[in-house]
């Protein structure tokens, strides 16, 4: 506890704090623990990135921030304490009422995102018409600027366009204008640019990132690209089987990894100075989430593993770097 | 040596254009039905060496995976002539091509869809064996088990379903099956972009390795950069389905030449970079295959674009080393215009 005290004076207060989140599914083939004990913060103005493989968590988090999370799931313990409101607790009413306005989000897939039977400039007008006290003469102006500033060209024109008559890209720029128009403290993305190709993708992170900062927003990033997450965030969670191995500022983490499956990751990526040579891969794969082996999940894949990381599942203990690892036998800085 | 696969001008023309309904046009006070032609791949031509692995990056919509399916004649080519082991097989039928696919096998982008549910991970891997097998074959399941042995699987996984496996483990059984006709080039279209970063690093090393071992070539289909870079001796950039570079990998990577390379390089994240800047970035998107520009097909993104560009359709030519570019800028063009 002193040491959480230490960090509350060290740190402006956060706008987003999770604490000891799990959100679990039961399921008739047992219970899923999609998440299992996450906690994390998230401060005003920064850029988070949360990282894993599929199955790792990343998505079931933002969507439990979001408060979207549907039976047979449900957040079986934690708090989610966003401007000091916990919204674990807060009914679908009041839910409905943060959605949009104060915490956006965006998906992997911007066709599912977006209603086909509705132009875009009725989807951005109806953002503001429920989030904002605009008047609707001024609702359609602001669409147009806010299209504008995502990059659409022609914006007066393409407000009157329906969704299937943007390519994937452009879509993707839309629902950014969506997300953004109400002006939340807090975007979470999740796979924002998986669908599309590099050069659209960079051009979409650039603008993400000018979204969020000229808002003064913070945002989540949830990806599985540790090169995209290393050009964005401020700091970095990486989750393995729904619990958190690392946390830490990036370049820390991308750097100097401390836990076992990070660095995996990271020596996953084919690297040019390497070219040609095997890549260092981590054996086996992801476990199945509803049979986790006893202590570290990632100990059947571990090349450090010990008997302790088979019987003990260990605490994610944080270095006077802020840099946090869940490991019996973290990776020493000397690499 | 002649070359494993030797690929000239080749063409594939798509009509979309659907029923005369469907193409039924009023314009100005006529009434037209005008054709829908996607023009997914505009004379493209490379050669493949034995042993060799050859990438090719481009974007989607490039026509890269068109190419692959024509190469293997999965498409009928429209036009262009597709040599291997110095056998035009452009005219092949289906029949004259069953012999060929001993030579060539594809692997898929999408373990799930790749793999019949319904058969056995041994009879799976087997098919094509069987297929081009001149007579009985006594000891099937010897082989079935040395093939699975070979991509890491074992015995216990022989009579299992494909929907028992991950997504890794579906992708070393679609690699099994393309080894089990002992291929001199197997073509793989995006093999290890439906993967998570773990289990890829695992199939490319799979991949790598089997090459070594059996020797034969790779036309290696991939959009990420990390791993073309990665797996190939020698890469070609596409764009709107021209070649719009190709050269030795380093060649590539340390001296593109082509605009467009030059921004899919730049575009590309590297770990533990910055975000490049956005005045590195080209601008816009990819122009639809339907409506070709004229002239250079990348001169409506590209930042260096003039006159000429607009005109003359740029000829991919050699500059050095191996090194060939489709680019008026690289052609004495400035001068020239």
């Amino acid at each position: 506890m002193s040491e959480a005290a230490r960090m509350s004076v060290a740190q402006p207060a956060p706008l987003l704090s999770v604490r000891n989140l799990r959100t679990w599914f039961h399921t008739f083939g047992g219970v899923v623990k999609a998440v299992d004990g996450v906690s994390f913060d998230v401060a005003p103005g920064e850029i988070l990135g949360l990282v894993g493989e599929s199955g790792g968590g990343k998505s079931m988090v933002g969507f439990s921030i979001m408060g979207l999370i549907d039976p047979p799931g449900r957040i079986e313990a934690g708090e989610i304490v966003f401007e000091g409101e916990d919204l674990a607790r807060l009914d679908e009413a009041r839910m409905r009422r943060v959605r949009g306005k104060r915490v956006a989000m965006i998906f992997q897939d911007p066709m599912t995102a977006l209603n086909p039977l509705y132009t875009i400039g009725n989807q951005l007008e109806e953002m503001l018409k429920l989030h904002t006290d605009l008047p609707s003469a001024r609702r359609r102006e602001r669409a147009i600027e806010m299209l504008r500033e995502v990059g659409i060209p022609q914006p007066e024109s393409r407000l009157d366009n329906y969704p299937h008559q943007f390519s994937g890209g452009m879509r993707q720029r839309v629902v950014i204008a969506i997300s953004m128009i109400a002006r939340p403290r807090l975007l979470i993305a999740d796979e924002p640019t998986t669908a599309l190709d590099v050069t659209i993708q960079a051009q979409l992170l650039r603008l993400m990132k000018h979204q969020v900062t000229q808002n003064a927003a913070s945002l989540i990033l949830i990806t599985h690209d540790l090169a995209a997450v290393s050009q964005m965030a401020d700091r970095i969670v990486v989750l393995y089987c729904g619990r958190i191995v690392e946390k830490g500022r990036a370049a820390d983490v991308i750097e100097r990894p401390r836990h076992h499956y990070t660095r995996g990751l990271l020596d996953s990526i084919p690297h040019h100075d390497k070219a040609q040579a095997r890549l260092r891969q981590i054996p086996g794969s992801v476990p199945d989430i509803r049979k986790l082996p006893p202590g570290c999940a990632f100990a059947p894949r571990c090349p450090a593993a010990q008997d302790i990381c088979r019987r003990v599942e260990p605490e994610l203990v944080e270095t006077a770097t802020g840099q946090a690892a869940a490991c019996h036998f973290p990776i020493e800085a000397t690499r | 040596m002649a070359p494993l696969l030797a690929v000239r001008d080749l063409r594939q023309r798509f009509d979309v254009s659907g029923s005369i309904f469907d193409r039924l046009r009023i314009r100005n006070g006529r009434i037209t039905a005008p054709r829908r032609i996607v023009h997914a791949v505009n004379g493209v031509s490379f050669e493949i060496a034995r042993g060799e692995v050859l990438g090719l990056v481009g974007e989607s919509g490039c026509g890269k995976s068109t190419l692959a399916k024509t190469v293997i004649k999965l498409h009928e080519p429209t036009g262009g002539a597709i040599a291997l082991d110095g056998e035009d097989i452009t005219q092949h039928d289906f029949h004259r091509m069953r012999p060929i696919r001993k030579k060539m096998q594809m692997i898929f982008q999408d373990p799930y869809a790749s793999l019949n549910p319904r058969q056995r991970v041994r009879d799976i891997v087997m098919e094509p064996y069987l297929e081009n097998a001149a007579g009985p074959v006594p000891d099937v399941a010897e082989r079935a088990l040395a093939l699975l042995a070979k991509v890491g699987l074992g015995r216990e996984h022989a009579d299992r379903y494909p929907h028992q496996f991950s997504g890794g483990q579906r992708q070393r059984i679609g690699i099994a099956r393309a080894l089990s006709v002992g291929p001199d080039l197997i073509i793989a279209d995006e093999p290890v972009s439906a993967l998570d970063v773990s289990i890829q690093a695992q199939i490319l090393n799979l991949m790598m390795d089997l090459k070594d071992e059996f020797g034969f070539s790779y036309l290696f289909i991939t959009h990420d950069l990390s791993v073309v870079r990665h797996i190939s001796d020698r890469i070609g950039v596409m764009y709107l389905g021209f070649m719009v570079e190709t050269g030795p990998k380093d060649a590539i990577f340390e001296n593109p030449l082509h605009p467009y390379t030059q921004a899919l390089l730049a575009a590309a994240p590297v770990l533990g970079t910055p975000l490049p800047p956005a005045a590195d970035a080209i601008k816009g998107e990819v122009p639809s295959a339907l409506n070709l520009p004229t002239g250079c097909p990348f001169r409506t993104r590209c930042p260096l674009a003039f006159d000429r560009c607009a005109v003359e359709r740029p000829e991919l030519k050699p500059v050095a080393g191996g090194h060939s570019v489709a680019c008026h800028l690289h052609d004495g063009g400035i001068a020239a215009a």
